[in-house]
């Protein structure tokens, strides 16, 4: 979806710059909340400021809520049916599939190394397995982080 | 209030879901199957499959599918708004000060820091469905061959899981 909206903001209608664009996808993807949505906040508000960002914001998340609730009405009255059964008794492994691969593409550019390992394999293993919600990993990791990085600026 | 609990469950998710995507399952997972028994554990990977086969943000996909199927399309629409209005006021205010924190020490390293969290909630959301969807011989199959073919051809997520639906519809 990133180098779609890539193609139409800078280069087919030049909004904004390719810089822009990239500090932008930069906080996009640092801030939480989907990254399309939070890119489409920031170039909607760099083209026309409160009124940009919500027709940004709506451009984005209407073609996704109509599509899935069509969707939703037909899987409603047709999950119990054999054949949509049988459909999603090959989908679900298949998905588990999709979500294993990216994550070996994803350690690299993460800065994944020996030395910091044993951070996201326990992540995994509270969340995974002792169902330990996020949200307490996150704020620790968030206020770690800031405190560490302010240490770092002192010295 | 079931619509109030639902606006504000997906409001959490979309204030703690970092990294985007798969990172946002292990989250979405948590709210919506063990804290609040909205959707089975089978429901959930239904839905995964559902938001991957549509063009869309996968929060956003869960986010309008479970406020639909839970509450009609009042539903749909107060979960959806739930799970950006966190972007909304976050985003508002990195996008107008980014410039001067990007180059703050601490500011790059809460997300390097984020970055690898987020590793390990998709290692997470992983692991939980894995125990809930390969249960059968069949599976087994279908999950080897999909890992093989993805890792190897970079098949497009979607042919992916549309050949696994031919499949499943013809010996599932």
């Amino acid at each position: 979806m990133i180098p779609l909206i890539k193609q139409e903001v800078c280069k087919k209608r030049s909004w904004i710059s390719e810089d822009e664009f990239l500090d932008g996808l930069a906080a996009a993807q640092s801030c939480p909340g989907p990254i399309a949505v939070n890119l489409s906040i920031y170039i909607g508000y760099h083209i026309r400021k409160g009124k940009g960002m919500a027709v940004a914001v709506l451009g984005t998340v209407l073609p996704s809520f109509i599509s899935i609730i069509l969707i939703a009405m037909l899987f409603t009255r047709f999950a119990e049916a054999s054949l949509v059964r049988k459909a999603f008794h090959a989908l679900r492994p298949a998905v588990v599939a999709l979500i294993a691969v990216p994550l070996y593409q994803m350690s690299r550019t993460a800065g994944l190394k020996p030395g910091n390992f044993w951070f996201p394999l326990g992540i995994a293993v509270l969340v995974g397995f002792l169902n330990v919600s996020p949200v307490y990993l996150i704020v620790i990791t968030i206020v770690y982080a800031i405190w560490q990085g302010l240490r770092m600026a002192r010295k | 209030m079931i619509y109030l609990e639902m606006w504000f469950t997906f409001m959490k998710i979309g204030l703690f879901s970092f990294g985007g995507g798969y990172a946002i399952l292990a989250m979405i997972r948590q709210e919506v199957v063990v804290k609040h028994p909205w959707l089975s554990a089978s429901q959930f990977v239904d839905i995964v499959a559902i938001s991957q086969m549509t063009p869309g943000p996968i929060a956003i996909n869960a986010a309008t599918f479970i406020g639909y199927q839970k509450a009609g399309i009042l539903g749909a629409v107060l979960c959806t708004l739930g799970v950006i209005t966190p972007s909304l006021l976050i985003m508002l205010i990195v996008t107008i000060t980014y410039l001067k924190l990007k180059n703050q020490a601490w500011f790059k390293n809460v997300f390097s820091k984020l970055r690898l969290l987020s590793l390990g909630l998709i290692a997470a959301a992983l692991i939980m469905l894995f125990g809930s969807v390969i249960a059968d011989l069949f599976s087994i199959i279908v999950f080897t061959l999909s890992l093989s073919v993805t890792w190897k051809y970079k098949l497009n997520p979607f042919y992916l899981l549309l050949v696994a639906a031919g499949v499943g519809m013809l010996l599932g």
